[in-house]
């Protein structure tokens, strides 16, 4: 007796669509999984058994033989087992034989014959819907996060008999609701106007936001580098549904949505501890799974102390940062992950903090300080866009009743950058200018002869390199963009040029 | 290649043993009826009269090393280096060296040693100076070099080395500047002094009493501050901070009856409490200009004070005036300036950066605008 389900795999964090087939013939009872599975998939049979029989059916006393279609794909994670157990007692005539030829089934079972949720259901859902399948049935936790079409049916189920019911006609399960998406308003913890004084960094923050630059904070401890990055996300632009989706399903591939419902509607915030290893940064292990630059797509990502990471790990970064997505070969898999993330690195400028200090005398030796730079390599510095500095805070700020801007208030002028750079560039494929190439910049960041001068002089005084260079373009590109103008402008590159040049002042004797 | 004389040899292996330990060579020289008659004892092979306190290793040191084989091997280890020896007893020893309390027994030079440098200034500071010292350093540097007198530096960081480039710059003086080291002489240290080493031993000297390819040793630089004030008639501290290393070299000065100068600076300017002290105890005379130091020696070089900046804004656009005058009257920071001024700081940055590319303005570390 044959019995064919539809279920789903992953390939990095693409759903891939998986045939599972239940054979019961005549013979010594044994059950057999064949079809590239890994471990957790093997261990299925065992669950699928109790499952069964605990929830009062009968397990054939029969060969059970299980093929997991495509054989070629490496078959992981626990998702399979709820097709299993279908497959089994559609096998044996509890439902129809073809009842579940239209639907898709994914779940984990547990020996009770509960359903458990899994990771990656967005992936799946959403290459089900291109290939035309209409009908799912899921575990109940991960049914939010499923229900995004509007012409798909989604089937949450909490048991296995459930599905049962579902399928024999006994008892229909309504299909939940589709999600509406609305540009959800959000309540951030961290908000611009408690920021006291920082008037550079806060501009600084607004431009590397509005253009997806990255940023380089470096101040002296206390000064507020962390509050400033943790308040950034407040003022990014609200994300777009594409943009939500595939953040979502990033997250989904990495099991970061557990105990969360639904889509992903925040910018992501990650924060790595300098201790992180380059598998955990840029994604890796022996699944080759999205790291946290991954996790960090079209958000922020935070890295504070950033002299203290590995040098390995920082020079991980460059290539990324580059390119806005990673490739992670391993033995079992290779795949890439998008990772269009703003890197907000925050550093203090000497390791005991005080240099510079108009109030604290820094300790460190010439040695010291060198060594604490030097392990930010000038490649890397280069692609950090705008350098700004933190200054020193004294009580008076501290107690200052001057209230900064709010968040809602930048955000808008943000929102009005974004929204012109989408616009222009709706048909090259890109979002923002932080992800110009040089025939786009030299399509789209035309200048002033007055500005074309002004650079030239800039990039002789501070030993620019060219990919500084063409960075300090960009930047006067958004700079331009948040005063709502076409054509790069004098005023523009000077701004852009002031937050170069802490280059030649703390990296300049290399 | 140097020839050495007998009595330079004698030295050499005494230095061989001793190394910068002066205090207990000179008493083994004074328990054995001089030099000579020690180095002849020595090789001899008579029982050498030896403090108490001499330690077994050098006891057989001061054997092994009286062979003529391992004299010759050393100096040709200096000959490896690029470096002869000037020993206590050598024509070109610095006088005014030799008459401090405990003169090297040898000295190891790159480039060339002279006995009788008219004047000699030693120029010291803080390694991390403050954009003020390092202008000084700069500025001292140079005048000293172009009123013929020679800059005796560490070759630190900081002001040391600002001084010394100072000094080079000034393409006609004959013996602008030396060095003297910490370390052995063919070590560099910081290496991004490299250039500077070079350039000094080509047209002055870098010195140091330890030995080529020695490893450095604790207290090594403390004590070779006590050849930096001895070589020099004066010494010029540009700038100090709370706790330096430069009180040890004026403490030096001191006891070697050496003139001590400071570089004023602003009182309540961490970097410059030390300097402001020394003025302030009696202990050093605040100089101005090189005039004041080379009064000193009977020199008269007419007014040189550092000049006092005069700004002129005259080319400026009004709002740059406003951000220059604010300046003027001390360091801020962009949120200063901004409330200050009550500009915002999308405008505040454009002057800055024009005003900076231009250099009439520079960034300071952690975040401040000066003048």
């Amino acid at each position: 007796m044959l019995a064919k389900l539809n279920s789903y795999g992953l390939i990095g964090i693409d759903g891939c669509p998986i045939s599972v087939e239940v054979d019961l013939s005549r013979g010594m009872q044994r059950a057999d999984t064949v079809g590239l599975p890994d471990n957790a998939v093997k261990e299925s049979k065992e669950r699928v058994r109790s499952a069964i029989t605990n929830s009062g059916h009968q397990y054939p006393e029969m060969r059970v033989l299980v093929n997991l279609a495509p054989a070629d794909i490496r078959k992981e994670g626990t998702v399979y087992d709820l097709p299993i157990a279908l497959g089994i007692l559609a096998a044996r005539g509890v439902f129809p034989l073809h009842a579940a030829d239209e639907y898709i089934v994914i779940g984990e079972l547990a020996l009770d014959g509960q359903v458990r949720s899994v990771t990656g259901v967005l992936p799946m859902v959403i290459d089900a819907h291109e290939r035309g399948f209409r009908n799912i049935i899921l575990p109940y936790e991960n049914a939010e996060e499923a229900s995004f079409f509007a012409d798909m049916n989604v089937f949450p189920v909490r048991t296995l008999n459930e599905a049962c019911g579902h399928l024999n006609g006994t008892a229909r399960i309504t299909p939940v609701p589709p999600l509406k998406w609305s540009g959800q308003k959000h309540v951030y913890p961290y908000d611009f106007s408690e920021i006291k004084g920082q008037q550079a960094a806060k501009r600084a923050a607004e431009i590397a936001a509005a253009g997806n630059h990255n940023l380089l904070l470096i101040g002296s401890p206390g000064s507020g580098k962390t509050m400033l990055a943790r308040s950034i996300p407040s003022i990014l632009p609200e994300l777009t549904m594409e943009e939500s989706l595939e953040i979502t399903r990033i997250h989904s591939v990495a099991g970061e949505l557990k105990g969360r419902s639904g889509i992903v509607t925040e910018r992501p915030f990650r924060a790595p501890h300098h201790s992180a290893s380059i598998p955990a940064l840029v994604g890796g292990g022996s699944r080759a799974l999205p790291g946290e630059i991954s996790l960090a797509h079209y958000g922020v990502l935070f890295m504070d102390e950033f002299p203290l990471f590995p040098t390995t790990v920082l020079e991980a970064l460059r290539q990324p940062l580059e390119d806005g997505v990673i490739t992670i070969t391993r033995a079992a898999a290779k795949t890439s992950f998008p990772a269009e993330f703003m890197l907000v690195a925050a550093m203090n400028p000497c390791p005991c903090g005080n240099y510079g200090s108009k109030t604290k005398e820094c300790r460190c030796s010439a040695m010291q300080i060198e060594k604490y730079r030097g392990r930010i390599s000038s490649p890397l510095l280069d692609r950090l866009d705008i350098h700004v500095e933190m200054n020193e805070v004294n009580y008076d700020d501290l107690v200052s009743k001057q209230e900064g801007e709010s968040s809602a208030s930048v955000r808008e002028r943000v929102n009005a950058a974004r929204m012109r750079q989408r616009a222009r560039y709706r048909d090259e494929g890109i979002l923002f200018n932080a992800q110009l190439n040089t025939p786009l910049m030299r399509k789209y960041c035309r200048m002033d002869e007055d500005a074309e001068a002004l650079l030239h002089a800039a990039y002789d005084k501070l030993k620019l390199s060219a990919r500084a260079y063409t960075r300090v373009i960009k930047v006067a590109r958004t700079i331009a963009d948040i005063a709502g103008e076409e054509r790069i402008r004098k005023p523009h590159v000077l701004e852009a040029v002031q937050y170069r040049g802490l280059d030649e002042k703390y990296w300049g004797s290399r | 290649m140097r020839i050495y004389t007998e009595k330079e040899r004698a030295w050499l292996w005494l230095n061989s043993v001793f190394g910068s330990n002066v205090a207990s060579a000179d008493q083994l020289i004074y328990m054995n009826d001089g030099l000579m008659a020690l180095f002849e004892d020595a090789l001899a092979g008579r029982t050498l009269r030896c403090p108490d306190q001499l330690k077994e290793r050098q006891r057989n040191a001061l054997i092994k090393n009286r062979a003529n084989y391992e004299i010759d091997a050393m100096i040709s280890d200096m000959e490896d280096a690029g470096v002869y020896a000037v020993t206590r007893d050598s024509e070109d020893y610095p006088k005014l060296l030799r008459e401090i309390y405990d003169p090297p027994t040898v000295l190891f030079v790159k480039g060339r040693l002279r006995s009788d440098v008219k004047y000699p200034i030693a120029v010291i500071g803080s390694r991390k100076c403050s954009d003020y010292g390092r202008e000084m350093a700069e500025f001292f540097g140079r005048e000293l070099a172009q009123e013929g007198a020679c800059v005796i530096s560490g070759m630190a960081d900081g002001c040391d080395s600002i001084a010394a480039k100072g000094a080079l710059s000034v393409k006609d003086c004959d013996y602008p500047t030396a060095a003297v080291l910490g370390t052995a002489i063919n070590d560099v240290y910081p290496s991004s002094n490299t250039r500077l080493y070079d350039e000094i031993a080509a047209r002055g000297a870098v010195i140091s009493e330890y030995r080529p390819f020695s490893k450095p040793q604790r207290g090594s630089f403390p004590q070779r501050n006590r050849i930096i004030s001895g070589l020099s008639k004066g010494v010029l501290v540009i700038e100090a901070g709370l706790r330096s290393g430069t009180s040890i070299t004026v403490g030096f000065a001191h006891d070697q009856g050496r003139d001590v100068f400071a570089v004023p600076g602003r009182l309540n300017d961490l970097m410059s409490v030390g300097t402001n002290g020394l003025i302030k105890s009696g202990a050093a005379k605040a100089v101005f200009g090189v005039d004041d130091i080379m009064y000193e020696y009977g020199v008269f070089t007419g007014y040189r004070h550092a000049p006092v900046k005069v700004a002129d804004l005259s080319a400026l656009s009004p709002e740059q005036r406003r951000v220059c005058e604010a300046l003027i009257n001390g360091e801020k920071t962009a949120d200063e300036l901004c409330e200050l001024l009550g500009m915002k700081i999308s405008a505040l940055n454009t002057y800055l950066t024009e005003m900076e590319l231009s250099g009439i303005i520079k960034q300071l570390p952690n975040g401040y605008y000066a003048y």
